[in-house]
């Protein structure tokens, strides 16, 4: 075959690949980037559902009006409430997942029904999560006030109370999480090579000592990839609380996401919820750097 | 190399993609002017020959009702009526997108009290005196005055009343009973026999203490003698009567099932129907509940009159239903609406298991009143003073305020008086935006 034949087929292949690819790349245009797109338009516009005026383009006043409205106090307190339910939810699921995968990769007797077991909650819808949870954690009726009265104990008042409300949403959302924190780490685990354990072993290293000077530091990768996962999954953490609090009581619930939320559809202002979700977008934007980066490095 | 085919095929797609959506916004554009031009739009009501019209429900006992009458409006007037039923957490949003591209998409539209000021405000609702003035059928006058204000907003009736509910005292005989108790006819009395019953073990009462219990509580200011606010539209919820009020909302909470500050209205009216709670305030639209049989305290229920505070006020609540203004089968609409809820049918609309209305040939009917006993208490005496949700725009903004300062301050992380003045701030804020 001669260079120019081989010319003319290599860009025969690249025009059927291109061909072959549009449509996906049509569809990620349509679905995706248009959709981006138009928010950040309607950010700069004053359009409110439930205004008849004719719309205009009004600049960065829906940005200012972030700091500036009688409301804007509420933003800071999401941002709180999002930042400790981010803390807590990690200060859970983390610790757990990876205690839960260092048990099940040591192939203890039943250890592939356990894990099939421990994977079930991921595998369920969150607003059915929700509803159980919610019949479970009510106070007067719920099963959980019920169980910890049989041992003496007094159950809070898990969705009535600020902090109580707190704890309810973290541990619905953990519960719905671990496995997938396992799984990750579970996967990480099956890539670090037995010879360091072994050899630490031979020379005496406790149990402990293995796991926290040979296996954490090779884990370290996927446990950056989970965590930036984790970050990003609690910052658009909605169905849940919507389900189990809405928010409340008051606004001991209401994140970044849940504000977002009554913004858009409960105040119908178009306009400034479409600022807000491009502020939300923004600040996401280096935790998903970082998560590219630890996926990187975990390939690497 | 791959980088720069990898962003012209981008570049390519992203064309096509914004030359596919431009012919679409060309295409509504369109679509648009042709509706503007519409006899609809220009005043005139009415095409020749209506085949067809489309009713917008809401899920309630209401639009259940008005279902079961469209096969015989249909053989009666050979015109076919389409419904569409949407859940309410969208349907004043499907509305307002609908009004505010006047699609014409519906000819009758059922909507929420809270939407009557916006709704008429914009005029996206046909005015309705001019009906209401002509049609014996309907029989405006069979309605009290306050009830005939239900539908208006600026002395123009926008909405027909297709629920009458005012807020009533609803109680549970065998407990009330048991406890040698009264129904309560003052505020005292309704909490001394929720702190009663609680003493003796039972949930006293209950009522949306969580989301949506800005209903209840301005429902006590008003009774306590208060206001929201007052005529200029400044906020007055730090007055003597919304502290007391408040401080009494709070006590009812404390008299009320465990954990009961995360109940909305419906959780609270399932926490009454199902297990042991001696009282409830709530609307009476909930009657439906109480005759079902399945229900394991039915024949317990009984209600009464809202307990009497400082001022004699009924709190009323409940749906409109009107003809959007962009609909091009107005006359149709409005001979649905007759049918429906004219006076000839009223009988047969409450039986088809619809909230009331308080029509008062229908709230005086000793017979109707054996099956529902809840009747009397919808035809309000004249010397009650009628309050409904507050007719403003920046309504759904005052009540997200109002809810989230009220429910930390009934379960005491926040102190009574502080979080009423921290409200009342914020609610300065947000009437001032009334008038923007």
């Amino acid at each position: 075959m001669t260079a120019a034949a081989r010319s003319r087929s290599a860009r025969r292949a690249r025009w059927v690949a291109t061909g072959l690819t549009a449509p996906s790349w049509l569809l990620l245009l349509a679905l995706f980037a248009i959709p981006i797109g138009i928010g950040i338009w309607l950010s700069f516009r004053n359009e409110a559902l439930n205004s008849f005026a004719e719309p205009r383009f009004v600049g960065l006043d829906n940005y200012q009006r972030m700091v500036t409205e009688p409301t804007s106090g509420e933003l800071i307190d999401a941002a709180v409430v999002t930042v400790i339910i981010m803390g807590l939810g990690l200060a859970v699921q983390l610790p757990i997942g990876v205690g839960l995968a260092v048990l099940l990769n040591r192939q203890l007797k039943f250890s592939r029904w356990y894990r099939s077991a421990l994977l079930i909650p991921m595998l369920l819808t969150p607003v059915a999560v929700g509803l159980m949870w919610r019949f479970m954690l009510d106070t007067d009726t719920g099963v959980i006030n019920w169980l910890l009265e049989r041992v003496g104990l007094f159950g809070p008042d898990w969705l009535g109370s600020r902090w109580g409300a707190r704890v309810a949403v973290v541990l619905v959302d953990s519960w719905q999480s671990i496995p997938f924190v396992m799984l990750l780490i579970l996967a990480g685990l099956a890539g670090i090579p037995d010879g360091p354990d072994e050899a630490a072993r031979v020379d005496g290293a406790s149990s402990l000592q293995v796991f926290r000077r040979i296996t954490l530091p090779q884990l370290k990768p996927v446990l950056y990839v989970v965590l930036m996962i984790r970050v990003i999954d609690t910052f658009k953490l909605f169905d849940t609380i919507f389900i189990l609090t809405r928010g409340g009581p008051g606004t001991a619930t209401q994140t970044l996401a849940m504000y977002n939320y009554s913004l858009g559809f409960v105040l119908l202002k178009t306009s400034q919820a479409a600022a807000l979700g491009t502020v939300l977008a923004i600040i996401t934007l280096p935790v998903y750097f970082l998560w590219q980066r630890a996926s990187r490095a975990v390939e690497a | 190399m791959t980088r720069r085919r990898g962003t012209g095929l981008l570049s390519a797609s992203l064309l096509a993609v914004l030359a596919l959506f431009a012919g679409a916004c060309g295409d509504s554009k369109d679509s648009e002017k042709s509706g503007s031009a519409t006899p609809a739009a220009s005043g005139t009501k009415q095409d020749a020959d209506v085949t067809e019209i489309n009713v917008f429900l809401i899920p309630s006992p209401s639009s259940t009702s008005i279902q079961s009458f469209i096969p015989e409006f249909t053989k009666k007037t050979g015109i076919k009526v389409n419904f569409t039923e949407t859940p309410y957490a969208e349907a004043h949003n499907k509305q307002l997108l609908s009004y505010k591209q006047k699609a014409g998409a519906y000819d009758v539209a059922q909507f929420d009290n809270t939407y009557l000021a916006s709704f008429g405000a914009n005029k996206v609702m046909t005015p309705l005196d001019d009906y209401l003035k002509n049609s014996a059928e309907y029989d405006i006058a069979d309605f009290s005055e306050g009830q005939q204000d239900y539908g208006k907003f600026d002395g123009t009736t926008f909405g027909l009343t297709l629920s009458t509910e005012p807020m009533i005292q609803w109680y549970r005989t065998d407990l009330l009973a048991d406890a040698g108790l009264e129904p309560a006819t003052t505020w005292d009395e309704y909490l001394s026999n929720a702190q009663a019953l609680k003493a003796a073990g039972k949930a006293g009462n209950v009522l949306g203490f969580g989301p949506g219990v800005t209903w209840w509580w301005m429902t006590l200011v008003w009774s306590f003698g208060g206001q929201l606010y007052d005529k200029d539209l400044k906020p007055t919820v730090t007055s003597d009567a919304a502290v007391e009020a408040t401080e009494y909302l709070k006590k009812l909470l404390e008299a009320g099932p465990d954990g009961a500050s995360s109940l909305d209205g419906d959780t609270s009216v399932a926490k009454f129907f199902s297990t042991d709670v001696g009282e409830m305030l709530n609307y009476s639209g909930y009657y439906g509940s109480v005759k079902t049989p399945e229900n394991p305290f039915a024949g317990k229920f009984a209600t009464a009159a809202m307990p009497k505070g400082k001022a004699d006020i009924t709190h009323l609540a409940g749906w409109n239903i009107g003809i959007p203004s962009d609909s091009k089968k107005q006359d149709a609409a409005w001979q649905f609406l007759e049918f429906v809820l004219g006076k000839s049918n009223a009988k047969a609309y409450l039986e088809s298991g619809a909230a009331a209305i308080g029509r008062k040939s229908i709230t005086s009917d000793a017979e109707l009143a054996k099956s529902d006993p809840y009747l009397p208490l919808l035809d309000i005496p004249a010397s009650s003073r009628i309050e409904r949700y507050p007719q403003l725009k920046v309504w759904p903004d005052f009540q997200k305020a109002a809810d989230e300062a009220i429910t930390p301050i009934l379960t005491g992380d926040v102190e009574v008086k502080q979080g009423l003045e921290d409200l009342n701030t914020k609610l300065a804020g947000i009437l001032a935006g009334e008038n923007e």
